[in-house]
């Protein structure tokens, strides 16, 4: 059986964490913001993976599995619902207007 | 379990999905006619709202009642970990959440009769109904945040649903992404929450809340967790995004996400902060007696500090606008701030005064953009000024307008004057430290009177400037072929606002048949029945 | 340092390093290889924590489905809306915040055990039992989400005629 320091992984998922919320902050390309969401999505993932892994109880670790499978379908149809507003949004500047720029600047 | 003992008692949640599914069936079928499809959503969110109110023990309603008495309020047996339970509080929520999407719905059928999509707007509305619906019998962490997800991903769409307004379909993209962020931040928060406590169970983290796993761990899952929430429930300084969406999105999805989807994530903070705050009980002191970085202090004077701030700085934002869409926007996020009084206190009767500060807030703030909406569509501009001299053209829909903004200021004689003396007199009842809370909530309601005032003094005080114009058409659906009824606002529209202004007057006349239900529901979720 | 070790030292490595790339690098298909990257990466780790249908699925949703999806984004979008990101600066103050959120964070691991602790493994059909039955909820909810994704979706990208 392989053992694994659970410290590391804990470094490694706020890392991801912290890569995923400094993309968030500074892109400004949808596409961008849709991946640096996934990344810190991952993190969450990851958290769920090791700490099932590590568990001191197996039926407990059983859900954290679990809780990542949910997660990972979850994650996909995310991006689904982001990429289909942008694309609804694109094709209307494409038709219309391509240098108006937000109207919403809040 | 058997099927039947299963199904029985998610009877509203059933007949809300089996609507949403007849929807999309019809729109295959090529049968998309606004009202068609909107009686239908009508019918289904009339009939499970009946059935929740027979479950909660009303009594003329009685034999509708889905649910067997011995799962309300049924405490789980130890070991075992519910995904989902039956608390009446959950139902009293249920309640509010179907009567904000009731009152949507209503008004929905006023939207431009020309208007494509009917079919997907009221399906869409549906499904992120069952998900509120579902957000209130959670359980479960994570199945808590994927029943918000549900609602979430659904009004994403709702927002930019017209599809061919750019303003909207950009709002839609700004609450996607402010959305998706929120969920990702929730997810690990819980996710850290389960590496503490290597459960997802919210009656099992109430239980062990701060007592064993890994306390700094859960004190950053909790946090990270408040965190994504703060997102869904408009707190500052996580408010930014809610008054470009508001502004941006068609006014009857407006008025659901302030009116409806906003307060799944009170509920959420109910569940998921109570057990710390209820630590902090047991353990009998005050935020400040704790050791630094102890869980239920630390949890505790956050959620105050964020309620204080919520409201100062809704309220001081909301003096400096010059649209109406924008001031209630910003008069939203302030009342977020009372609610989460409630949950920071979290005494029974607090939870009573917050839970009846949502049913108040679920009646003024969606009836208020629904008046927004009436008023677009009898051609009346988006800033305030535009608003000059509707009182003597449109007194009933004026006087209204009066009562809704009336009763957020909180005058006695209406219903948001009711939610906030329980609220309060709850804070000053838990005494100490939260004495404060009631002077700070006492202080903004005081501040947020003079901008409800300017705009009661714009609309009865000041003329016209000019002629109107005779009628234009929503701001969206662009003018229809035949006129509205009701004088240009449309029948929907106007009995929609017309329950809210008289169920605001009635229940700050004669608050005790909702009072009681609400009161012993959060005796019962403080007790541990959830 | 045994071999699990390395390889874990190695893969979290390339985890960040992918990540930070694909969102620095100045042209958006590069993007998307660096993404494929970190999510193959990721996958590697799920079968090192002796979890492989995760890390099947890792592969299959993740780096299959999710980075066609975001290709196809871009490939659809170009030159509209999103070309290629206007400014690759590095802002100070998100920069400081994602520093704090990571250091923040640091702090937890001083109560984890600091050694090495055994990774338990499961067999898939545990998994696949629990999921489709105590924790069935769980699935339905996911199976909601999707619906409502769907059906949106379809709505916004379906050409109107209006």
């Amino acid at each position: 059986m392989t053992a694994l320091p659970l410290g590391g992984f804990l470094a490694l998922s706020s890392a991801l964490l912290g890569v995923g919320l400094f993309g968030i902050l500074t892109r400004r390309n949808f596409v961008l913001l849709l991946i640096a969401i996934e990344i810190a999505m991952n993190a969450a993932i990851l958290n769920f993976v090791y700490f099932a892994a590590f568990a001191p109880v197996p039926a407990l670790g059983l859900t954290g599995q679990e809780i990542a499978v949910v997660l990972i379908g979850f994650a996909a149809t995310e991006v689904a619902v982001g990429l289909a507003i942008v694309l609804a949004l694109h094709r209307l500047r494409g038709s219309i207007n391509v240098a108006q720029a937000t109207d919403l600047n809040g | 379990m058997s099927f039947a003992g299963t199904v029985g008692p998610l009877v509203p949640e059933v007949i809300v999905l089996a609507a949403a599914l007849l929807v999309f069936l019809l729109d295959v079928a090529g049968a998309r006619r606004r009202e068609l499809v909107g009686a239908i959503s009508i019918a289904a969110l009339a009939g499970a709202l009946l059935v929740v109110l027979a479950d909660l023990g009303f009594l003329p309603l009685a034999a509708l009642r889905g649910l067997p008495p011995s799962v309300l309020n049924a405490v789980p047996a130890a070991g075992s970990a519910p995904l989902y339970t039956f608390g009446s509080l959950g139902l009293v929520f249920q309640g509010l959440f179907l009567l904000a999407a009731l009152l949507v719905a209503t008004a929905s059928l006023s939207r431009a009769s020309d208007e494509r999509g009917a079919p997907i707007y009221y399906g869409l509305l549906l499904l992120a109904t069952l998900g509120m619906l579902l957000v209130a019998l959670a359980s479960d962490l994570i199945f808590l945040l994927l029943a918000i997800e549900v609602t979430s991903l659904a009004t994403y769409v709702l927002v930019g649903y017209t599809r061919r307004d750019a303003r909207a379909l950009e709002a839609a993209m700004k609450f996607y992404i402010v959305g998706a962020l929120s969920s990702t931040l929730s997810f690990f928060g819980a996710s850290l929450l389960f590496g503490a406590y290597g459960t997802t169970n919210l009656y099992a983290l109430r239980a062990v809340a701060g007592s064993v796993g890994y306390p700094v761990l859960a004190l950053l899952g909790y946090g990270i967790l408040l965190a994504g929430l703060a997102f869904k429930t408009t707190l500052v300084p996580f408010h930014a995004w809610a008054v470009d969406v508001y502004d941006g999105a068609p006014h009857e999805v407006s008025a659901f996400l302030a009116g409806g989807t906003k307060k799944i994530g009170v509920f959420a903070l109910f569940l998921v902060f109570l057990g710390p705050v209820l630590y902090v009980k047991a353990g009998g002191g005050s935020p400040f007696s704790g050791a630094p970085f102890d869980l239920g202090p630390t949890v505790q004077l956050t959620l105050a500090v964020l309620a204080v701030v919520t409201m100062t700085v809704g309220n001081v934002l909301a003096l400096l606008q010059a649209e109406m869409k924008r001031m209630l926007a910003y008069s939203s996020i302030s009342q977020a701030g009372y609610m989460l009084i409630g949950i920071a206190i979290g005494t029974s009767p607090a939870l009573a005064g917050a839970t009846l500060q949502v049913a108040a807030h679920v009646l003024m703030k969606s009836g208020a953009f629904l008046v927004v909406a009436a008023a677009a569509a009898i051609g009346v501009g988006p800033k305030i000024v535009d608003w000059q001299g509707l009182g003597t053209r449109r007194p009933w829909l004026a006087v209204a307008f009066a009562l809704m903004l009336l009763s957020l200021a909180g005058v006695p004689l209406t219903v948001g004057f009711v939610s906030k003396f329980v609220l309060f007199s709850a804070a000053v009842q838990a005494r100490g430290f939260f004495v404060w809370l009631a002077v700070a909530g006492l202080l903004n309601s005081a501040l947020s009177v003079f901008y409800y005032a300017r705009v009661l003094k714009v609309i009865f005080f000041e003329p016209a400037p000019g002629p109107l114009p005779a009628r234009a058409g929503d701001v969206v659906g662009a003018a229809g072929p035949t006129p509205l009824g009701a004088g240009g606002i449309g029948y929907g529209r106007a009995v929609a606002i017309g329950v809210a202004a008289v169920l605001i007057v009635a229940i700050g006349l004669y608050p005790q048949p909702i009072l009681g239900p609400i009161q012993s529901a959060a005796a019962h979720f403080v007790a541990g029945g959830a | 340092m045994s071999l699990p070790e390395i390889a874990l030292a190695l893969l979290a490595a390339v985890a960040i390093v992918t990540a930070a790339s694909a969102l620095l690098v100045r042209e958006l298909v590069h993007t998307i290889l660096w993404i494929g990257i970190f999510f193959v990466d990721l996958a590697a780790i799920y079968f090192l924590l002796e979890a492989p249908f995760l890390g099947v699925l890792q592969l299959g949703v993740y780096a299959g489905a999710v980075t066609v999806l975001l290709l196809f984004g871009i490939m659809v979008t170009r030159k509209r809306i999103f070309s290629r990101e206007a400014a690759t600066g590095i802002g100070v103050a998100p920069l400081a915040l994602a520093a704090l959120t990571v250091v923040v964070l640091a702090t937890a691991l001083d109560e984890l055990p600091s050694g090495n602790v055994p990774i338990q493994a499961y067999p898939p059909t545990a998994l696949s039992t629990d999921l489709f039955g105590a924790h069935g909820p769980w699935l339905l909810l996911l199976g909601l989400v999707m619906l409502v994704s769907v059906s949106g979706a379809i709505w916004l990208v379906r050409e109107g005629r209006e």
